[in-house]
Order: C-alpha cells, then structure tokens, then sequence
C-alpha cells in the first residue's frame, strides 16, 4: 500500500471509531494568546473529525488579555485560572480534570494543527497497543515570518527531525496521550515547572520510564505561531538549560530525549571547546600565534562541530540565511553553556527547583482550595 | 428595573429572570466588557479564597429556535452539584418557549442580544457574564 494510501486508511480508520461516541479530549492551555487562539481554535475546528466524538477545553492561564472570551466562541469548556499564571503544566493537569474522552490531546494556544492531524496521531495510538503517547513535530515554517522566529524555530526543528522516532521526546506544541498512561505517570510535574519550559520532556521521559511507548512523529508537523525575538530567545534558552541541569539531568535526558533544543546547541560545544583547549596547551610548547589566528582557528571550531546545522539551514532557507543566522546561533550556544554551569551550580547549593514557601506550606497542610496549590508527583 | 445606559438596559422585574439587553452587537460585545452591566447575580461572587471552583453554564440559544429544556437539564444532572451551578441562557433576539427551562433551572439568566447575533459572539457575549472559575458552553437546540 503506498503511503498516502495508508495515512488516509489511518485516519480513515480513527474517524470511524470516534463516530462511536467522545473518544478525545483537546486541551489548549493559553496565556495572553488572544492573537493566535481564534486561529488554533477554528483549526482544532476543522480537523477532520466527527464534532461529537471530541471536545476542546481550554485553560485560561490567568491571561490578562481576554483570551478566555475569545477562547470561549470555539471551546465546549472554558476554565479561568485567576491569580498569578502557574505554567503550562498546571493548566494542562486542571484541564485534564475535566477530561471526558479517552486520548487526551494537548495543544499549544500558538500552535496551528492541519484537519488530519488528530485523525492521524489518533490512528497511531489505534493501530499500535504499545504506544502510548505520540506527537507531531514543528513544522519548518514558522508563522512569524522575523528573523529570529525563523532561527529558532528550524533549530528546534533540526533536533526534532534528527531524533524523530521512538524516544522520550514528548513535544509540548500538538501530542497525544492515553488518559489512563498519563494519569498512571502522574500527570505533568506542576510541582517544578511554574513556566513554559521542559515540561513535556520531563514527562516523555517518565513515561517512557514507567514502560510507556512514547514516539515522535516527523511525518506528522504543525505550525508554531509565536514571534521570538533576540530576547526572547536567550531567555528561554537560558531557562531550558537551566532547568535542565538543576532538575532533570544533563546526562539522563540526553539519553532519553536527544532531540531537545539544548542538546542541539551544547553538543557541538564539548568538541569545539576540546579543539580550543588542545590548542592553548599547544602555546606552551610553541611560539604563540597572533590574536586573530587564535581568533580565527576558534571561529572555525565553532562552524565545524555546527556543520550540520549550518547545512540544514543552507539546505532550507538558503546560503545568506545560514551565514547570518552563524554568529546569533554561536551566541545562543554561548548563553545555553552558562546556563548549564548556573544550574549546575544552583542544583549543589540550592538543590532541585520547588515552589515559593507559601505554596510549599499550602500543599504541606493540604489546604484545599480554586485554584488548587501545585501538586507533587 | 435599572437604567444602566442609554444603549443597554439591565432588567430584573419584570420579567422574572435578570436579563440585558443591547441594541446592536458591537455594542452587545463592547457593554459586556464594563462592569456596570453585570447583573446582581453575577456580582455575589464569593470573596476571598473558595475551596471549590465556580461553575457556569451557557446555552447558547440561536435566533429563531426554541430552547431544549431537556437538554440542559440532561447537562445540568451530569453535575454533582447542579444547583450551584449558574445558567445563563444566551439569545439572539427574544427567546420564545422557555417557560420549561424557567421551571427546571433555579435560578436563570437571560443575555437578550439583538436579532442577527452570531452564535459565536453569543458565546463570547455570554462569557463575559459569566462567573464561573469552569465555564461549559452548551448549544440549546439538539443537533
């Protein structure tokens, strides 16, 4: 069967079974989305599904921007988180409280899904009993059309394609998720992961150890809306590498997760950094060289162990792109190594991350409140 | 009655259930964004920390259709405590038939927006006065 003919009856195969009754739930976490939640919403809409075999819930993150009005002309549910925004992993457990169908599907409220998108991540858990989780991955094109947007999103790009498959790689913009595997996994850790960071990851990881398949599909892509900027993206460089060494572990994810964004930018460091290190012992048995040798044989370290970075980005958006994208992404390196160092830094003087005080001593007495404290796993 | 503009008026007697009612819905959608028009029920929120979340239901009523009370009703039993909940009925232009709803449903909201409204800004308009932490949008007419 060619492959088109086999998506179609795998899909075709899904859509047959969720006419039998609620078989999805769709859970939208959003914060300050207003600009892309009718977007992602009418495309969640659209996806080619019987409309009563799934639902959409969305979790207004305490968004200040009346997210959950326009969330509320697509969704069948509506919650309001009030306060201060507690992260992704938060709102999505709450919304998986409410959770009616069978197969949870998380959605990014940046995130633009295509109308076979579920049918098709759907039809993976159907056919393949030993899967358990699986999600699509980023899509080449970003929806921001800046520069930034476009780096960054074909270098989380490149790591996903590179290690697409079976590993622990849950990705947090469109997956889905067998409700009893991620209730039995104990849900996102909201514990730790007070923002958007490597929540997904984190419980790829743990599904994957507690016997789940997790895969992720790079037939299956979806489009990633939201504008970064210089900024912004240091800053969430700087605080996924953080996380990762304080709380989850440098070399424990980079085994279960390989394709993480981190790993992209800190792999090619350990021989561009060994190359550099050869080459100072070298100057105590040679004459130094010049300022700008030294300089140069550095720069070309860095472009070699980036190879195949570079070549992706030559092969996708051209030669000039690449060429100027070289120095942004030798600083975002840059910034993901001293990141690295701080968490691991903070993990030996502080130890792993954990909520404010107040929060610690709700959870302690059990208080009960709404919006519920954070829970440990 | 209160007078609470020129353009949006927020009845409480009679009829018997707190209703608003706008003249246009831009103007539906851009009164509905001010205070001044949420109506007595939705303004007894709970102050200070709840121990449980708010809920909220919204039928959303089409022009021109008639409210299935057995419907929300089906909705509303699904619930473990119903009677808490609040129901807002939202409709475009004046609901007709929904006497059965009243007598089923404790304490009912009407959202009078004007003829011609969209399903989806009745929702949106609907939202705005709803003051539940969990909000359920329910579609008044079976498919």
């Amino acid at each position: 069967m060619k492959t088109g003919d086999a998506q179609h009856s795998q899909s075709g195969s899904a859509r047959e079974t969720a006419s039998h009754g609620l078989l999805l739930s769709v859970i939208v976490s959003t914060l300050n989305s207003r600009g892309t939640l009718p977007q992602v919403l009418a495309a969640i809409r659209g996806s080619d599904l019987p409309r009563k075999s799934y639902e959409i819930i969305v979790v207004d993150d305490a968004s200040i921007d009346g997210s959950a009005a326009i969330a509320a002309r697509y969704a069948d549910t509506v919650v309001k988180l009030t306060g201060h925004s507690a992260g992704p992993a938060y709102a999505r457990n709450r919304g998986v409280e409410l959770a009616r169908g069978d197969v949870i599907a998380f959605v990014d409220g940046d995130v633009v899904i295509r109308p076979d998108t579920l049918p098709r991540l759907l039809a993976i858990l159907l056919e393949r009993p030993d899967i358990d989780a699986v999600s699509a991955s980023r899509n080449e094109s970003a929806g921001a059309p800046n520069f930034v947007s476009q780096y960054w999103n074909l270098l989380l790009s490149f790591g996903e394609q590179r290690h697409s498959g079976r590993c622990a790689q849950f990705a947090p913009g469109c997956g889905v998720v067998r409700r009893a595997a991620f209730l039995s996994a104990g849900m996102y850790d909201e514990w730790r992961f007070d923002t958007a960071s490597m929540e997904s990851v984190e419980l790829g990881e743990r599904l994957l150890g507690a016997g789940h398949g997790v895969i992720l599909s790079s037939e299956l892509t979806v489009t990633h809306l939201k504008q970064w900027d210089f900024r912004s993206v240091c800053r969430e460089v700087w605080h996924r590498s953080r996380v990762l060494a304080r709380s989850l572990g440098y070399l424990r994810m980079s085994a279960a997760a390989p394709g993480e964004v981190v790993f992209t930018l800190c792999r090619t460091l350990i021989p561009a950094v060994a190359i550099l290190g050869t080459l100072l012992l070298a100057t105590a048995f040679v004459p130094a060289p010049h300022p700008s040798a030294k300089f140069g044989v550095a720069l070309a370290a860095l472009l070699l162990t980036n190879l195949p970075v570079h070549i992706f980005y030559t092969n996708t958006r051209g030669f000039w792109f690449a060429t100027l994208s070289a120095p942004l992404h030798v600083f975002v390196q840059i910034v993901a190594a001293i990141a690295l160092c701080t968490g691991w830094v903070l993990r030996d003087v502080f130890g792993d991350v954990s909520p404010d005080a107040t929060t610690q001593a709700y959870s302690e007495v059990g208080l009960e409140i709404w919006p519920p404290v954070p829970r440990r796993l | 009655m209160f007078h609470a503009g020129v353009d949006a008026v927020l009845f409480q007697d009679p009829p018997t259930f707190p209703t608003v009612t706008t003249s246009t819905a831009s103007e539906a959608l851009r009164v509905m964004r001010d205070d001044r028009f949420i109506t007595t029920a939705t303004t007894a929120q709970h102050r200070g920390p709840r121990r449980t979340p708010r809920k909220s239901l919204i039928v959303v009523l089409p022009e021109n259709h008639v409210v299935s009370a057995d419907l929300v009703a089906e909705r509303l039993s699904g619930e473990r405590d119903s009677d808490q909940i609040d129901v807002i009925l939202a409709c475009a232009g004046q609901p007709s038939s929904i006497a059965a709803l009243q007598g089923r449903v404790r304490a009912l909201q009407v959202l009078l927006a004007p003829a011609g409204t969209s399903g989806e800004d009745l929702r949106e308009l609907a939202m705005n006065q709803a003051p539940g932490d969990i909000v359920t949008l329910l579609s008044g007419t079976p498919a």
